[in-house]
């Protein structure tokens, strides 16, 4: 990877420091402008990409990025590699971030009520609306702001200090109840930072950690390395705990199903068991008496002895983890259930060492939905006369018992500054366009010691006439004759940072050059202080443990984050909307989770729309019948069920809030999402499920094969034969070609295509551990981006239409919700398998599927005529159809498409490539620069966003490539290779799993 | 011999025919004025063909993603309905160029109805590849043509193999059906008015007919060979079309047996074609003295002889499902039977299976009312044979999370009531035009005009010379 990197740094060099010297010697008005294109900037080429380091802004964890732009648009969002937090991946919101730059329906400038109507005006008109409107309000002006990066929230405070206001932040997926339980036990209310790479063995109380909770990306990392069998034979475990599987939950290997809201019960009995057992219980000691097994037992529906055996298992097979239970079950004790899982942490001994106290992330909100509700009452009394809100969505994200709508009533101006015209902007007097992050200067600080810069990867998109809202709120307040010290907020990010940059000590040298260092690098890491070990600190309240109460009769609701939308604001993204979800594998709509066996007591079946009423609410929502939920549940995600966001929200799925009530939780003032049980009632009516699942069994075909830990340390684990082809092969019957993806077996006999010499190419191949890889689909996510993979929308997935060159196939093994149990759920991502012996290539009429001496399996679009007999005649099912001309899409969203792949039209079968573009600029630069490709230079768009590290790609007949030596393992096989001899080019490595597993001859 | 005895008469194909004029007479008569029944139906018909081309060009226009396909199953009613019409034509050259060969009296009345439907259910057939392609405009990639850049199609494509059978089976068989015209165009040139349109077409089309010796020499060679050349035609097209689905590796498709099983079914639903097409057709203009009972006897037997193969074929392919122990070619087979698409299935077998077993009965055999009904119960049973091999079997391949299900489209409907219509619309024009019996056969099945009967022969120069 060296030589790539020197030149990818030249690059990057190159491209900051030209903007960097143009924005510095420019007037400050023209910060945003980073490229006139009238005059051609030095730093681009056309045809050669420029990368630039920023931080994410779709959630709180702070992923370090590299924007790709291609002549001044940014086109591809990757991981960067050397930041700390996202190590080089990222997660499919964040992918779809571009998506929300480029979105369509996005503000095209800033927007004035007149009666019941809107009507653009112009930023002078809007200045001085705003200007005139804050000057009249006086001191009582509510700024409400969503999560922000740490200078901006800065720039927040002081510029509602300076109007004598004051801010309130909203983050509908707050962790207030987190930090609560944190500053109780340990007394630091930040949130701690959860080290999963450094367990041995997980209890996940609920909390959806590689989803939505905190920093999903970097846990999943650490999660995959720690659950990821080693060389060595070395593997953690996750114990799911709780009445739902997310995602996370999928990828346990036990499932302990309890009823909602009784986890604080079960930590606790855990740490009971433990400190009778000796483990030092500090000042909780006494409190956990109350709490042994054979008591809780009852309560929770598990054994004294199951729980006594899942608490010494915190220690004997530790280091252990206790994490949860997340947003999904903050209930009327939130702030308990967290304590308790803190406390099950202390017992067990894992601060310190998994579970590291006070170090959290500083960026999490300071305030909670607590503030938010005495806000409202403020409003509602009249105390409010401006209120400016900021990328936060209270109208759609609170429930609707909370009033806000009404309280907006009371309030003499309010502004809402917000990339469209959302439902809270829709009830202002005055909506001002921002920028989005890719646009605008910020920074990020998700740990102590860790900055980046997020420096704006292009101009403002010239379709919305934006602005950043620093300088929205810099220039308000000059007008009204503040002055905060900088005239855009450019200027004041770089004071901001001059002064941490001496405060830290003046690191790498000047500030200039400290400041360039940190734009190109992205990352800037500053001494911090080495977090201490706390010891718990003695409760200074009583906390109720017990399971909650919950409003109504029914099935307990459990409202969870989509873990692709948040809460709802990735909801315009044709990406995520398409992007099946990880768990149910529907796209585009929302759905009910209900057991089987409770749909089929209810007389139900899959795609019967029910409604789901609670005592707050009801919506109507179809129902998808899922093993993974207790038969006393229902589930419902967040995120749907938007009136006015965009043309790809509004109206799609619901809004699981209004079932809710609006409900503090005290002491930590978090919003209570378990609160309420629902009934279920059928409607008539049903609809087919936008979902790409076909069967969720195996079937016992050769497909996602798993292998006992055991069997693999003992040795006892070997490729089974198969006695049945060897007799076929004794009578000249079908010949399979064994290989164990040595590299001297490649190219494999049979595999020749054409005269070319196939020793003087590679054979490009992937690996794929399926015991890494945790289905979060943001491979899928990835693709699409990289590869201008087209959406179809609702209609045409319900046909099966689906697009995507990356099917994340699950399959359920073993599951049961009814009693704690071993669990199993594979996950298969299923692309292009670039068979050496490819059935779709002999059947294409016109060698539009064809093989490349390099050994892809490649297909020329615009030779295909669309007899699409290479898909009927694909085994793997990846290769999908241009039904309609699904590649013209609405400007500018246009813009995100990568130059260097073509563009399909109407009527041409299209699949994964193996990112050969990727492949070929490695070779090109590579021959320029008189050398040869070396491994890992070529790095398919899949592999770069994988969290869990689960894909290789190289060339399998270099012996000394990663993928070579990833594939010479005894887990490997190949789908359906032994079935059909097609010698497919990825490999797999089985899932491994503690209980002995049925044999699947692969 | 004044009067032939009932025993002549049972051996004779035509026992109430008495002469060649009367022959001239009854099938020149179907080409004079139509009546309010075939205008009525041409207009069905030709509003059928607009909906074919409305319906084909709103999917050119819009997108191939107007039918209900999808992935995993790229293949549905158009390419069933393809081999379908494949199937149909192959029983008019089977009739016609085989059993030419093979002498079998009971051809000649009802031949040249099935050499038109052969012509007319292959221009049907060929229509299908194009309407399911992707980039239809394209098409013609797949010909081997010259082009600067050396592009050739792939020959290891079953589907190239395709447009070359098709091609070839639709240019043998249309010339055969024109040669074996002509005397009877002539026949019809001359009993049409002079310098009519008729007059006019039927002079074009008879190429200078005059009957004699010379020009019967010559007819009956080329007769002969081409009959020669067509026959193997007739074994390869279906072979061929069935080799789209064996060549691959698709459970359900990939089977040995399918090549044999794909002709007998195409004879098994071609001769069913025919019965249906020939009893209106009889019953229309009054041919009961040219298809007799007898001619529909021979043509049930055909179908029973092919309706068991096939059948024999479906338990074949279930045994063999089951033998092979392979699990995924057993879960196809099984999923036939009791999966999302049972319905198709049981149709099947039950059209093809069970209704034919009738026509072991002489009476059945013998009752025209008997054979139409299951004639059409036959032509519905074949159609969904090949719903059945192509939709079932690609819905539930290799990958269990890939499954899925396929509805045809409106426009898919469409297509498929216009592709009728297309035929009808051709086949009624044909009726209409050209002699729709063969007159000259006739003759030379009936007993040989004796000098009592000779003045009542008379008829056309053209047949004045008959053939020896």
């Amino acid at each position: 990877m060296n030589d790539g990197i020197k030149r990818r740094e030249f690059l990057k060099v190159l491209g900051v420091t030209g903007a960097g010297v143009g924005l510095v010697g420019c007037s400050t008005d023209r910060v945003e402008q980073l490229i006139p294109y009238v005059v051609p900037p030095e730093e681009i080429t056309p045809g050669v990409a420029t990368w630039y380091a920023t931080a994410c802004g779709e959630c709180p964890a702070g992923c370090g990025t590299w924007v790709k732009t291609r002549e001044g648009r940014a086109i591809k969002l990757d991981g960067n590699p050397a930041h700390p937090v996202s190590g080089g991946a990222l997660c499919s919101r964040g992918h779809s971030a571009l998506q929300g730059l480029y979105d369509p329906d996005r503000l095209t400038g800033p927007t004035r009520r007149t009666g019941d109507t809107f009507s653009a005006i112009t930023w002078a008109e809007a200045g001085d609306l705003l200007a005139s409107s804050l000057a009249s309000a006086g001191a009582n002006v509510l700024l409400l702001s969503g999560r922000q990066g740490p200078t901006l929230t800065r720039l927040e405070e002081a510029w509602a200090g300076a109007l004598g206001g004051r801010r309130v932040e909203f983050e509908p997926l707050s962790h207030a109840s987190l930090r609560e339980a944190s500053r109780m036990a340990f007394g630091t209310d930040e949130v701690p930072t959860f080290d999963f790479e450094a367990a041995r063995i997980i209890f996940s109380f609920g909390a959806d950690f590689l989803e939505t909770w905190l920093s999903p990306v970097e846990h999943s990392r650490g999660f995959a390395r720690m659950s990821g069998t080693t060389d060595g034979f070395e593997k953690g475990r996750l114990v799911a705990i709780g009445p739902r599987l997310s995602l996370t939950g999928q990828n346990a290997d036990e499932w302990v199903p309890v009823d909602a809201g009784s986890e604080a019960l079960v930590a606790l009995a855990m740490a009971n068991v433990l400190a009778r057992e000796g483990a030092d219980a500090g000042p909780y000691a006494t409190v956990l008496q109350a709490y042994d097994p054979a008591s809780v037992a009852s309560q929770v529906g598990v054994t004294a002895e199951a729980l006594e055996g899942l608490a010494r298992r915190f220690v004997t097979e530790g280091p252990g983890l206790a994490v949860g239970p997340g947003v999904a079950g903050q209930g009327r004790n939130a702030t308990a259930a967290n304590l308790a899982v803190l406390i099950l942490n202390a017992v067990g001994g894992a601060v310190g060492r998994t579970l590291h106290p006070g170090s959290g992330h500083l960026s999490a909100p300071s305030s909670s939905a607590g503030d938010l509700a005495s806000a409202i009452a403020a409003m509602q009394a009249g105390q409010v006369a401006a209120l400016v809100i900021h990328e936060a969505n209270p109208a759609y994200s609170l429930p609707p018992g909370a009033g806000f709508a009404a309280a907006l009533g009371s309030v003499g101006f309010k502004v809402v500054i917000s990339d469209r015209l959302d439902e809270t902007a829709r009830l202002a007097d005055l909506v001002l366009p921002k920028s989005h992050w890719l646009e605008s200067w910020g920074d990020s600080n998700p740990r102590p010691g860790l900055w980046t810069v997020q420096q704006p990867a292009m101009r403002t998109v010239p379709h919305f006439d934006s602005r950043p809202v620093g300088d929205i709120l810099l220039t308000a307040a000059r007008r009204l004759g503040q002055d905060l010290g900088s005239e855009t907020f450019y200027d004041y990010l770089r004071a901001g940072w001059s002064d941490l940059h001496a405060a830290a000590g003046s690191p790498g040298g000047t500030f200039d050059e400290f400041w360039r260092e940190a734009l190109r690098s992205g990352v800037v890491e500053l001494p911090s202080i080495e977090p201490i070990v706390p010891v718990l600190q003695t409760p200074d309240r009583a906390l109720a443990f017990e399971a909650p109460a919950l409003d109504g009769e029914g099935l307990a609701l459990v409202v969870y984050p989509s873990s692709r939308f948040g809460d709802g604001r990735g909801a315009n993204r044709p990406w995520l909307q398409e992007l099946p979800d990880p768990v149910s594998k529907i796209s585009w709509h929302s759905w009910v989770e209900l057991h089987p066996e409770t749909v089929s007591e209810l007389g139900l079946r899959s795609g019967d729309i029910v409604r789901v009423i609670s005592p707050h609410g009801e919506v109507e929502v179809p129902v998808y019948p899922y093993p993974g939920i207790r038969r006393n549940t229902a589930a419902v995600a967040m995120g749907g069920g938007h009136t006015s966001f965009g043309r790809w929200a509004d109206g799609r799925g619901v809004n699981p809030m209004v079932l809710l009530p609006s409900e503090i939780e005290q002491p930590s003032g978090a919003l209570v999402h378990l609160a309420t049980r629902v009934r279920i009632e059928p409607t008539g009516e049903w609809r087919r499920l936008a979902t790409v699942a076909g069967a969720d069994n195996q079937q016992g075909r050769p497909i996602a094969p798993a292998v006992e830990l055991a069997a693999l340390r003992s040795g006892a684990f070997e490729a089974p034969e198969r006695r049945d082809l060897e007799e076929l092969q004794g009578v000249g019957g079908f010949v399979p070609v064994p290989t164990d993806g040595a590299p001297e077996a490649f190219p494999l006999p049979g595999a020749r295509h054409g005269e070319y010499d196939p020793e003087a190419f590679p054979r490009w191949a992937m690996a794929i551990d399926l015991d890494k890889c945790t289905g979060c689909s943001a491979c899928v996510t990835a693709c699409q981006s990289e590869n201008n993979v087209a959406w179809v929308g609702e209609d045409q997935m319900m046909m099966g239409r689906d697009l995507q060159w990356i099917r994340l196939e699950r399959y359920y093994e073993g599951i049961n919700a009814d009693e704690p149990g071993l669990l199993d759920v594979r996950f298969l991502p299923m692309l292009c398998q670039h068979c050496g012996n490819a059935p779709c290539e002999p059947v294409c009429p016109v060698y539009a599927a064809y093989h490349t001496p390099d050994g892809l399996n490649a297909q020329v679009y615009n030779r295909c005529v669309g007899t699409r007999y290479c898909a009927n005649n694909c085994p793997y099912k990846v290769r999908v159809f241009n039904w309609f001309a699904f590649s013209e899409i609405p400007e500018p969203m246009n813009w995100q498409y990568n130059p260097d792949v073509t563009v399909r039209g109407e009527g041409v079968m299209e699949k994964c490539s193996f990112c050969v573009q990727r492949i070929r600029q490695a070779e090109h630069r590579a021959t320029l620069e008189g050398r040869g490709v070396t491994d890992g230079q070529v790095v398919p768009a899949c592999q770069q966003s994988c969290p869990a590290e689960a894909i290789v790609f190289g060339n399998i007949r270099d012996p000394n490539s990663r993928v070579a030596q990833v594939t010479a393992n005894e887990r490997t096989y190949r789908v359906l290779d032994v079935l059909i001899n097609t010698q497919p080019a990825v490999n797999y490595l089985r899932k491994v799993t503690f209980h002995p597993v049925e044999e699947i001859e692969v | 011999m004044a009067t032939v005895t009932e025993r002549e008469r049972g051996k004779a194909t035509h026992p109430d025919l008495r002469s060649y004029g009367q022959v001239n007479v009854d099938i020149l008569k179907i080409l004079g004025p139509p009546g309010k029944g075939w205008w009525f139906l041409f207009g069905l018909a030709s509003a059928g063909v607009g909906l074919l081309f409305f319906s084909w060009g709103n999917q050119i226009i819009n997108g191939i993603g107007l039918s209900g396909l999808n992935s995993p199953v790229g293949w549905g009613v158009y390419i069933t309905t393809f081999v379908f019409w494949v199937g149909i034509a192959h029983s008019g050259t089977l009739i016609s160029a085989i059993l030419y060969l093979f002498r079998a009296k009971w051809r000649q009345s009802i031949y040249r109805a099935a050499e038109a439907m052969t012509v007319f259910a292959v221009m049907t057939a060929g229509l299908f590849p194009l309407i399911h392609l992707g980039r239809a405009w394209h098409a013609y990639w797949l010909f081997p043509y010259p082009n600067e850049r050396m592009l050739w199609p792939n020959f290891r494509s079953p589907l190239v193999w395709d447009v070359f059978a098709v091609s070839t089976y639709f240019t043998v068989s249309s010339l055969f059906f024109f040669l074996g015209l002509i005397p009877d165009i002539a026949a019809a040139r001359d009993h049409a008015p002079q310098g009519g349109f008729r007059h006019r077409f039927y002079t074009l089309l008879s190429f200078g007919w005059r009957g004699t010796d010379r020009q019967w020499h010559h007819f009956g060679h080329a007769y002969l060979y081409l009959a020669a050349l067509a026959t193997p035609l007739v074994l390869s097209v279906h072979s061929v079309v069935s080799w789209d689905f064996a060549m691959s590796i698709v459970p359900g498709w990939h089977a040995t047996i399918f090549a044999p099983y794909f002709v007998a079914g195409a004879i098994f639903s071609g001769v069913a074609m025919v019965i249906t097409l020939m009893v209106p057709l009889r019953k229309a203009f009054g041919l009961q003295n040219y298809l007799t009972t007898k001619h529909f006897d021979a043509m049930a037997k055909l179908c029973l002889v092919t309706g068991l193969i096939v059948f024999y074929a479906y338990l074949t392919e279930f045994f063999m499902a089951w033998y092979s122990g392979e699990e995924v070619e057993r879960t196809t087979f099984w999923n036939r039977l009791f999966g999302n698409y049972w319905w198709a299935s049981w149709i099947m077998l039950t059209c093809n299976g069970i209704i034919p077993i009738l026509l072991w009965f002489k009476r059945v055999r013998h009752s025209i009312a008997a054979l139409f009904v299951i004639s059409i119960f036959i032509n519905i049973g074949m159609w969904f044979e090949r719903f059945t091999i192509i939709v079932v079997s690609l819905s539930h391949e290799y990958m269990p999370f890939a499954w899925g299900t396929y509805r045809p489209s409106l426009t898919e409907m469409g297509i498929l009531v216009g592709s009728f219509s297309w035929f009808f619309f051709w086949f009624l024009l044909f009726i209409r035009l050209l002699p729709p019996v063969a007159i000259q056969e006739i003759k030379e099945v009936l007993p040989t005009p004796t000098r009592r009967t000779s003045h009542e022969s008379g008829g056309s120069r053209a047949h004045a010379e008959v053939p020896g």
